[in-house]
Order: structure tokens, then sequence, then C-alpha cells
């Protein structure tokens, strides 16, 4: 049986950070507005994720119990919606093509330079809160494969090795 | 009703239901995944497809979800329906992982069963696998994803049924699993109900977990032994140990338990349980046999009913005996002892003794716990459910969640319940009556009800009315700091409902307040017209599991068995008669005169069957005076408990795990407690008052068998009359049963009340207490995960919940500098202190600290006195 257990994967544990308390009261506003009824819940998150750039345990607990709105239905709506995170954001978004086109055309080599150089993968922000990484399938840009944006721009025909000199761009 | 044919078998059924409950009614199985009828339809799965005809057009749709209508006709099973519910299993196997030969759920799989069923062979299609991990952080439960089929059951169970929602579908697409928030352990009620409805393995009792195949497993099914609502429940054993315990589908509770209930037979196995009788031989206790410790215990009682009459003998029995054995003990204590002071509980049944019968007639619910769920309005007085009776609570999340009943709570802490919609009315503990009198004030000044109707109805209803006087809403609210809108507001929603049901939770630690709220609620609802009616009623949830038999058995200084009065001697007669032998012909001392009598001298002899007044009883100290002062102290009990370490003889008795008869419901049902294969340890009651009267010298009282006390029971006890154990299959039977045609009654006073009249008596002085505002006070509360001092002698309830946590309010804890898991110190007047870890809950008022009173280690009943329940304490950091 402990065998079998041990062949599945390891339980992630999500990070905690540390919203200093007075941050935190900011959240009040947002819960009067807000509370009352369960349909507010997902513009709540939407301004409370503006406000912090993410949603950490804390703003989601004490949005639970100032809402009266169950925490596991919170989590549940957050990571449901691609819009909601739970970690901290990076100042630039990459948002990588992995759709079959930009695949074979090399972003497989995008994301393994991504992993080497900046050392984040699929899902993940840099230490120094440059940049978050997240992979979309097909940005409709096939032409351009490999396709990847950083923010608002668009980045097409991407040479993989140049990988690093586009993200100097953006510091 | 509607009338439809279901596979050419032709049905009527209630508007609304299902075609799914069309066809169980016409005996037509159709397989589901994702329904159970404690759950709102939700149709996830789509195995229910049938296919139905009407006004002359087929379609197919699934069964669970849409109502039936009259003339459809409805096919369950067809090539094209067969075929559309094998795809449907094997969308359902493409991600499933295939390892049924190590699956600890094979065999009872819902999956593997319908799989095996509709015959599906290889997949059409690629699988795809899922990686979850495997979560054994939470107690009892364990979380295996990867064999979720996404049915939603325990998620909604949780929701609907439970009122936790601790658990969600989180992530989407191929990573959506079922878990609390951050993925944290299970921080719930532990109820367990998501591992019983998973209809795969993907939540399983973690006891289970390798235990063997549930089919190896031998069954019981008896009445659990916590609280007072009987829920049925089956023992899966496996070498006679119980490894897991569910219920059935079929049980009046629908097949839902608690923790208790579910996990907290662990009890039975502790390694306190008494064994072998003990005789105090110069001062201590010392291993004997079972004919030295009767003989012992006869000769201790002949001696001081020879020196100094029956009467210095006082008698506590407990709501936890089986009727049989409380019926015996009537008969003992009250023929062979000589005595009339018996009682147990701490005199803690006042609702129903004091508070319904002399309104209504019997002292007893007056209706029954599944017409909650349908109850438009629902008043709580002095009722937190979720920690007292969790599967009431459920009915009232049930009525408040599908049915948009309105939930008033009248109460001195917030409750889970006082968040649902409605209104909450905060009053000092124990005077909830106070609100409920000034209610009934608001509806007879205002008219809502029709006066000069009710006078006609009721005996000593001016008086009523006049004693009412000081009951104003205004005066009221402004005494207890609150708006008067919310009594207004909470009179007219009760009174104007259609259908309104009262419910009060009773226990030791509401023993002072108990009485009046029972005659307050009695009054409320007859007034407003809620008594004889389905969905209406005054409910009284006892705390122990045979709380109701105790009573019927008459287990009190003034009742016989069947509520007949040992004054009235038409009623003495019968049983003198019956029993061949003199009875006392007035009331005795309760038990709180017995312990105050044992410490002044009158009282020489106690004897304490399955009652731990030490621990449980308000004032410790009077108690272990008492105990002291008595010449001679016999306890009969489970364990070696600190009433049993005063006492001169202890005699083992065994756990409802291990013996036969009967316990009586809060809702008047009478169900069988069957043994399981455990061995036995000790006697039962039954042997022991069996073996003491004849070396009493009683040699008529013999009884065979507990069922030959039920045949006496049902000779004698008018109410019980038709009760046979042949006749208490998994439903029971629920009293009155007049004869053996007789199936029950579901609510009482249809047809009347047994004393032709209601009769109300004036309602007391309005009397509310003002706190000193520097000191807290000290709420006794009850937790759902215990009940009296018995559970914690098992370790699984201590693992949820493992000592005494005091509750206190968020802005309190910040004045005094304190953090979840610090220590408080508690003192009273008298300069007794506790030390009590600390934490922030919802449910304390300003002021007040909560802390359960089931843990005898904290010796919380120090600080509580008789006539005071509650205790004016100095908090500080410790
Ligand atoms: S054990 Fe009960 S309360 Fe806890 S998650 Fe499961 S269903 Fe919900
Ligand atoms: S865990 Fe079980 S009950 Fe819950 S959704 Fe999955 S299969 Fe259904
Ligand atoms: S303790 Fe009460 S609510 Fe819980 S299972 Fe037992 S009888 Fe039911
Ligand atoms: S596959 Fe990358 S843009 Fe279409
Ligand atoms: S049982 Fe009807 S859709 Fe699942």
């Amino acid at each position: 049986m402990q065998e079998r257990d041990a062949l599945l994967k390891k339980k992630v544990v999500p990070s905690v950070e540390v919203i200093p308390p007075e941050r935190l009261k900011l959240l009040d506003e947002i819960i009067d507005k807000y509370a009352g009824s369960t349909q507010n819940l997902i513009p709540a998150l939407k301004e409370a994720q503006e406000l912090f750039g993410y949603l950490p345990m804390e703003v989601q607990r004490k949005l639970s119990i100032g809402m009266n709105i169950p925490a596991p239905h919170i989590y549940g709506v957050v990571t449901f919606y691609s819009f909601f995170t739970i970690t901290p954001r990076g100042r630039h978004t990459i948002r990588l093509c992995l759709g079959t086109a930009c695949y074979v055309k090399g972003s497989k080599e995008i994301l393994e330079n991504i992993i080497k150089d900046v050392g984040i993968n699929v899902g993940e922000t840099s230490e120094d809160g440059r940049f978050t990484l997240e992979a979309v399938r097909c940005l409709g840009a096939c032409g351009l494969a490999p396709v990847m944006m950083i923010g608002e721009d668009t980045h097409g025909n991407i040479h993989p090795p140049k990988t690093i000199s586009i993200l100097d761009g953006y510091q | 009703m509607v009338t439809l044919t279901v596979d050419g078998i032709k049905v009527s059924v209630k508007k609304g239901s299902s075609i799914l409950e069309a066809a169980q009614v016409a005996g037509v199985r159709i397989p589901t995944l994702c329904h159970d009828k404690r759950l709102i339809p939700y149709g996830a799965c789509r195995l229910c497809m049938v296919e139905v005809t009407s006004r002359g057009k087929t379609r197919t749709m699934p069964a669970c979800f849409n109502p039936a209508r009259d003339g459809m006709e409805v096919t369950s099973d067809s090539p094209a329906l067969r075929s559309s519910r094998r795809v449907q299993l094997m969308l359902l196997l493409r991600s499933h992982p295939l390892l049924c030969p190590s699956c600890d759920a094979a065999g009872d799989c819902e999956l593997q069963n319908l799989v095996f069923e509709y015959e599906v062979g290889d997949l059409p299609f690629a699988r795809q696998s899922r990686y979850f991990h495997l979560d054994n952080d939470s107690s009892f439960i364990r979380f295996n994803m990867n064999l979720c089929i996404r049915c939603g059951m325990c998620v909604r169970i949780c929701e609907e049924v439970q009122g936790q929602s601790e658990i969600s579908f989180i992530n989407r697409g191929m990573n959506m699993e079922v878990s609390t928030d951050f993925m944290r352990p299970l921080e719930c009620e532990f109820c367990g109900q998501c591992a019983d409805i998973c209809p795969v393995g993907a939540i399983a009792s973690k006891w289970l977990v390798g235990t063997g195949r549930r089919f190896e497993l031998s069954h019981v099914t008896t009445t659990c032994s916590f609280c007072g609502l009987g829920c049925s429940l089956t023992l899966e054993e496996k070498d006679q140990q119980t490894v897991y315990v569910n219920s059935s589908p079929d049980s009046p509770n629908e097949g839902s338990l608690c923790v208790k209930g579910r996990y907290g037979w662990t009890y039975a196995y502790s390694g306190g349980r008494l064994a072998t009788p003990l005789v105090k031989k110069n001062g201590v206790l010392t291993e004997t046999t079972w004919e030295e410790a009767l003989s012992a215990v006869a000769s201790g009682f002949s001696k001081i009913k020879k020196d100094h009459g029956p009467q210095a003998i006082g008698a506590l029995g407990s709501a936890r005996m089986t009727n049989e054995e409380a019926f015996a003990f009537n008969r003992f204590v009250r023929t062979v002892l000589g005595t009339a002071n018996l009682d147990h509980g701490a005199s803690s049944y006042g609702a129903l003794v004091d508070g319904l019968a002399p309104t209504l007639g019997y002292p007893a619910s007056t209706n029954s716990i599944r017409e909650i769920r349908n109850a438009k309005v629902i008043l709580l007085v002095g009722a937190d459910l979720t920690e007292t009776h969790p599967i009431a609570k459920n009915e009232v999340i049930m009525a408040s969640g599908r049915n948009k009943a309105k939930v008033i709570v009248i109460d001195s802490i917030k409750t889970k319940l006082s968040e649902r919609d409605g209104v909450f009315i905060k009053t000092p503990f124990g005077h909830e009556s106070a609100v409920v009198f000034s209610m009934l004030k608001h509806i007879l000044d205002q008219e809502i009800v029709d006066k000069t109707a009710i006078a006609s109805k009721i005996d000593g209803f001016e008086k009523f009315l006049e004693s009412l006087k000081d009951y104003d809403p205004e005066n009221v609210a402004t005494l207890m700091g609150i708006a008067p809108e919310l009594i207004h507001q909470a009179a007219e929603i009760y009174a104007k409902a259609p259908s309104a049901m009262i419910l009060i939770s009773e226990g030791s630690n509401r023993a002072m307040s108990n009485a009046e709220n029972g005659r307050a609620a009695a009054a409320l609802a007859v007034i407003s017209g809620h008594v004889g009616k389905e969905s209406c009623g005054v409910m009284v949830f006892g705390e122990k599991s045979n709380s109701q038999g105790a009573l019927d058995m008459g287990l009190t200084p003034k009742h016989l068995p069947g509520f007949g009065l040992l004054e009235d001697e038409e009623a003495r007669k019968k049983f003198e008669s019956l029993w061949k032998t003199k009875l006392p012909s007035s009331a005795g001392m309760n038990s709180r005169e017995i312990l105050e009598g044992a410490e002044s001298g009158a009282i020489k002899g106690i004897y304490l069957v399955g009652e731990n007044p030490v621990d449980t009883y308000p004032d410790r100290v009077l108690t272990e005076k008492a105990l002291n002062a008595a010449e001679f102290v016999v306890v009969q009990d489970m364990f070696f408990n600190s009433t049993a370490k005063m006492a001169d003889v202890v005699l083992p008795a065994c756990s409802a795990l291990e013996k036969e008869g009967s316990f009586t419901s809060s809702e008047r049902r009478i169900q069988r407690v069957r043994p399981s294969t455990k061995e036995k340890l000790g006697r039962s009651d039954l042997e022991i008052f069996n073996d003491l009267s004849i070396l009493m010298g009683n040699a008529s009282f013999a009884y065979d068998s507990p069922a030959d006390v039920m045949t006496e029971i049902s000779k004698s006890v008018e109410f019980y009359a038709g009760v046979s154990y042949d006749r208490l299959g998994l439903q029971g039977l629920m009293w009155p049963v007049k004869d053996s045609s007789d199936d029950g009654s579901l609510f009482l006073y249809g047809n009347g009340y047994p004393h032709g009249r209601v009769k109300l008596g004036p309602a007391p002085e309005l009397n509310l207490p003002k706190q000193e505002s520097n000191q807290f006070l000290l709420v006794p509360g009850i937790t759902k995960f215990h009940s009296g001092s018995m559970s914690t002698w098992g370790k699984s309830l201590l693992e949820v919940c493992p000592e005494p946590m005091a509750q206190m309010c968020s802005s309190d804890m910040s004045a005094l500098g304190l953090e979840d898991g610090d220590t408080i110190k508690v003192t009273n007047d008298l300069g007794d202190s506790m030390k009590l870890k600390v934490k922030w809950s919802r449910r304390p008022l300003e002021k007040q600290i909560v802390v359960p009173y089931h843990f005898p280690g904290s010796k919380l009943n120090k600080f509580v006195k008789w006539n005071e329940p509650l205790a004016e304490v100095k908090v500080e950091k410790a």
C-alpha cells in the first residue's frame, strides 16, 4: 500500500506570503462594498487582485470571513479562472505559446532557455520579481511561430538562442 | 399527484417528484452515479438517462433531474440507453486508473459495479493519466483524487446537508480535484459523510484502508450510543473488532451520521474500561470476584435499610441505560431498595417534564426530526445544534438552504445556524425564555392570532396573559441591550408561518433554564396554532442516547414507567400488582437533593449506575463532599472514572456494543440496540439488577432477557403497548404504539390532547441578570466531538479534539494580548483557577469564554453551582 502511495506525486505546498496587517486592512473597503451575496465574489476578487497583485492565503481568508463565503469555495473560484493568481506576479508576464505550430518550430527550446537562465518554469515567478512565465496554447499567430508575448508586446519568429536578449529589454 | 408509467408499471407520485423517484416507487432500478436522495439533483453523470414518451414525442433525458409528469411513459432500458450508458462509463474510465485489484474500494465501488453490469470492455480512445498526491494529512479521511469521477456528491453533501462547505472543486480541466483551500488538512466537523458518499475510493475512511474488502466484514445494525437523536448505524467488524461504522440509506437518518456516531465508538475499546469488580478493603479499591462484590453491595444496602430506613438510600441512573435496564432499575430502586429517591442526568430533563408535559400532556417532543427540513420557520431556543445534535442541524441546513426557511436563533452565543438567513437574538445564557415570552406578548398584543378563539381552548389563558405584562418587547429588549424590532420580527415570522418548529437542546449544562424554555416554547407553539400538524410543534433533543427512554421508564423522583406518578394511587396500584410489592407513595429526592442529603447526613447509601456526577454534575466540590460523607457508595460503570475512584464497590458494566435492548430517541422512536461480536467486558446493568435483587431477597424479580423486560413494558406502559422486538426493524416504531397493528405516530396531538385541553401556567416574573462589565462569563459549552464524559475515553475523538479549548471573540483576545494557542488563567471569586488554551471563535460574544465541559481533567464543574450555571470569572494571560 505504501509503495503504491509513494508512486504517486508528492503534495505541493503553496507558499505563504506575508502581507503586513495595515495593507490587509485595505480589503475592508472591498468587503463593505461586496459583502452580502456570493455573486459578488468575482468582482471582489478582481479588485483584491488589483490591490495586491495576487490573492494569497491571508487575502482569501479575510474575504472569506468578511463576506461569509467558505474559504474552500473562494479557493475553488480563484484556481478555476486563469485570470486569478495565488502567487505574486512578476513585473512582466511572459506568455509563451506551446501550441503545435510554435512547439515544432522551437518554443520548447525557448522554454528550456527561460528555465535555465531566468530560473522559472511555467506558473512561476522569478525571485527578483521580474518575470512570471505562463504557457498558452496558440495565440492565433501561427504564421509568426514561435511566438511569445511579454506584457502587451508580441515577439514572433523567435530564434531560440535569442531568447535571453529579448528578455533583456524588460527590466 | 401525477400518474405515469415506468417500464409499463403504473405509478402515482407527489407532484414535483423526479422520474427517478417515480421509478423507485415502481420498483425499477435506474443506474446513477451522482445522485443521492439527500442531495439536490445535479445531473453530472448522465447514467440515469431514460426514454420518455409524452404527447406522442419520445425524448431521452436524465431521470434524476426531470420531474415526473402526468401521462409520461418512461423506458429505463433499451439498446440505445445501454449503449449511451456504456459510453458514459468509458469516458469516466478514460482517466480513472484501472487499479481495481489494489483499490481499497473494490467490491464497494459504484463505478466498478456499473462497468461490470454494462460489460464495458476495451476503450476506443487513448487513456489519460492524472497524477495527484495522496493526501493522508487529515484525521479519519484520506483523499486519492486519481480515483475521482467528479460526481460532486462529496462537495454537495458537505455544503447542502452538513452546511460546512469545507471542500470544493479546485483547479480546472484535468487538474480539477476536490480539496480544501490551499489544500490544507480538514478542519471541519469530521462527519465522514464525504467519504461515505463517494461512489468510488477517492475519499475514504482511513480505517478502511488496508483493512480488507467491505464485503468481508460482518455487520450488526444498532442504535448510536451518543446523543438522543437515535441515528441507526451499522457496525462493520472484522475479527471481533469494529473497523468501520456506517448507516443504511433506508434508516430514519437516511445514512447520515455525525463524527461521534461514525468514529466515536473506540471508547468501547478503551484501556480505561473496567473488567473486574472492585471492593474497598482497608481504604483501597481491590480487585475481587463478582460473587464477593455483589454480596458486598447487597449487604451494604440491606444494612442501611435496616439502620436508617430505605429513604436513606439514593439512586442515580443514566440516560445511557437501555429502556429495559431503566425499567428494571426503576423496579429495583422502588421495590428492592424501597426508596423513591431516584433520578438521572442532573435533572436536566426540565424542558420535557416541567415544560412540555404540564402544557401539552406528554414529556416528549411533539414531532419528528425529518419534518424539520420542510418547516418554513425554525426557532432555535438555546439550541446550538451544530455542537450538540449535528444530525438535527443538518435538517435546519436543508430547510434553510433548499427550502428557504427562516432560522430564528435565540442564544447567548453566535452559532453556526445564526449565520443562516433569519433573525439572531442574543440573550443572557439561560434566559432564552424571556425572549420567547416577549414574542408571545407581541403576538397577542398585535392580535396576530385570534385571542378569543384561543382563550376558549386553553385553561389558564387569562392568568397567562396577565403574567406577560412585564414582557413587553420594548422592555425586554432594553434590559437585554438589543433592538425591540428583532423581537417583533421574530414573533411575526414565527406566528405567521404556515409551518414552524421550535427546537431545544437539553443537556446538563442547561439544567437551570430548560423548564422555562420548554414552557415558553410550548405556549408559543400552542398560541400560534403550530401544534398537532406536520413540520410544527416543539422538539426537545436530549443529550444522551436514551434521554427519552429514561423518562418513559420513569427514572425521575416522581415517576413510574409510563409517566404515572408515585403519588397517584391508580398508577401506583397498577405497578404494585404487576410487581407484587408496595411502592413508595410520594415523590423522592432529585439528584441535587440526594447529593445535598448525603452531605448533610440524610442519605447514607448511594447507588450510581452509569452516572459520573463528580465529572459531569454542577458543583464538583459538593459532589465530592457528598460521596465522602456517604457511608456506602456503589458505582456501576464502564470506566474507572473520578466517581468510581470514590466508591466502596465498583461493578464493571458493559458498553452499548456488548448488550441488547432498545433506546427511545428524542423523536419518540424506539429502536433496537444489538450486541456486536466484540468481547463483552463486565455485565449488563440488567444482569446486575437481576443478581442483586435475588441476593436481596426478591426472587420474583428475574428477567430472562431484555426481550422479557420489553414484554412487561408493553403490558404496563400504554404507549408502548404494541412494541415487541420483532416489530422493531430498521425504522423502529414511534410511540404512541397502541397495539400490535399500530405503526406509531410521526407527530403528537393531531387528534387533540390527552387531558382534553391545553393548560398554561403563568409566565415567571421577568428576571434578567446584570453582568458586571469587567468580569467574563464562563459559558459551559458542548463540542460536537464529544458527548458527556464518555467520548474522552476513546482515542478517535481525542485526535480531532484533544483538550478543552476556551473560545473567545477577537476583540477580547486582542484586548488581553492573546493569540490562538496561548494559555489563559481563569479564576473565580473563590480563588479557584484553571489554565486553558484559548482560540478565536465566532461563537462567543464579548466578555464570554465558552469552554466545553466534557473533559474531566479541566474540572470545569468546580466553577458552576446548581443554581448558578454560569460563573463570573477573571481571565488573564498565563
Ligand atoms: S468530513 Fe464532513 S464536514 Fe468534513 S469535509 Fe467531509 S463532509 Fe465536509
Ligand atoms: S471525490 Fe468521490 S464523491 Fe467527490 S467528486 Fe470525486 S468521486 Fe465524487
Ligand atoms: S451522536 Fe447523535 S447525531 Fe451523532 S450519530 Fe449519534 S445519534 Fe446521530
Ligand atoms: S501555435 Fe503558437 S500561435 Fe498558434
Ligand atoms: S444520476 Fe442523473 S445525471 Fe447522475
